[in-house]
């Protein structure tokens, strides 16, 4: 069950928040990439690109691993969901709403052409 | 390219732009003359406003002009009235924008809510772009706005995002 108060999804909004870490996930659901790799279409410095790397981190949604001299990172799907989740229902809530209201709009205009217009 | 509206223009948007308000953009196939009136006129509300599985929206007054009153109720299958929700029209340029309050209570009379509400319509092509701002007291309450509604539907939810997961595991 997600709680409506949960630090580690303010973590994960937080780490969603700027569009270079979001660029990386993108990046990340192609597989296991190193640093460089990150950095390179960011157009940022590589201490740059590693802090970004890190907030990630911290929400748990990229897990690093040490492969020599080759830092790598992968993607953590579980807070993602966790975090789609929380936001879904609401959508969707919406979502169905404003789809009835299509069809009563068509409704409308269709009773609309059908009455006399007004002189 | 101008045409009618893609299914994409139709998507829905919601944003989070302060840390008390959600945003909701979304564009209609209709003038924002009949936008309003689905929005605003009783009868139009009844069809769209779509209550939760077993309940009934049992009054529904929407005065959109300045000092109007907005009143609405729904019974359940446990109780009459199950939930109500009442507000005042503060701001209203007809076809324009609609700023109004709204508190939801139980009725044991526990605030379960309260936001105040802009409803904003731009008219584009025959097209109507609705944004609806929802704020908040608090970030805790909009926070549980968004949260509200999470049981139902869980499963639905997982199966969606299990397809949406896998499909971008496998690179988009």
């Amino acid at each position: 069950m997600v709680l409506d108060r949960s630090p580690r999804l303010d973590l994960v909004f937080h780490a969603l928040a700027h569009p270079a870490r979001r660029a990386i996930i993108r990046q990340l659901s192609g597989g296991e990439r190193n640093l460089s790799e990150l950095a390179a279409p960011l157009k940022m410095t590589f201490p740059a690109a590693t802090k970004h790397v890190r907030v990630l981190e911290g929400a748990k949604l990229v897990r690093r691993r040490v492969a020599g001299r080759e830092h790598l990172c992968r993607l953590e799907a579980a807070p993602l969901k966790e975090a789609m989740l929380w936001t879904e229902q609401f959508r969707r809530n919406w979502e169905a709403r404003f789809e009835a209201l299509d069809s009563l709009l068509d409704e409308m205009k269709s009773e609309e052409q059908s009455r006399p217009r007004r002189p | 390219m101008n045409q009618t509206p893609s299914s994409a223009l139709k998507d829905l948007q919601i944003s989070t732009p302060t840390a008390t308000t959600i945003v909701l953009t979304r564009t209609f196939n209709a003038p924002r003359r009949l936008v309003w009136e689905a929005m605003f006129t009783p009868d139009r509300m009844r069809r769209w406003m779509l209550p939760p599985p077993g309940w009934t929206l049992t009054t529904c007054v929407c005065e959109p002009r300045e000092g109007g009153t907005l009143d609405l109720a729904w019974k359940s299958d446990d109780a009459d009235p199950a939930m109500t929700l009442r507000g005042t029209f503060t701001e209203v340029v007809p076809h324009e924008h609609a700023i109004h309050t709204e508190t939801m209570a139980l009725p044991s009379g526990q605030v379960v809510g309260s936001l105040i509400e802009k409803h904003a319509f731009a008219e584009e092509a025959g097209s109507t772009i609705m944004n609806i701002t929802q704020t908040y007291d608090s970030k805790d309450a909009r926070d549980g706005a968004i949260a509200s509604g999470m049981d139902q539907g869980l499963d639905a939810c997982y199966q969606q995002l299990d397809a949406l997961l896998g499909k971008s595991a496998k690179g988009e």
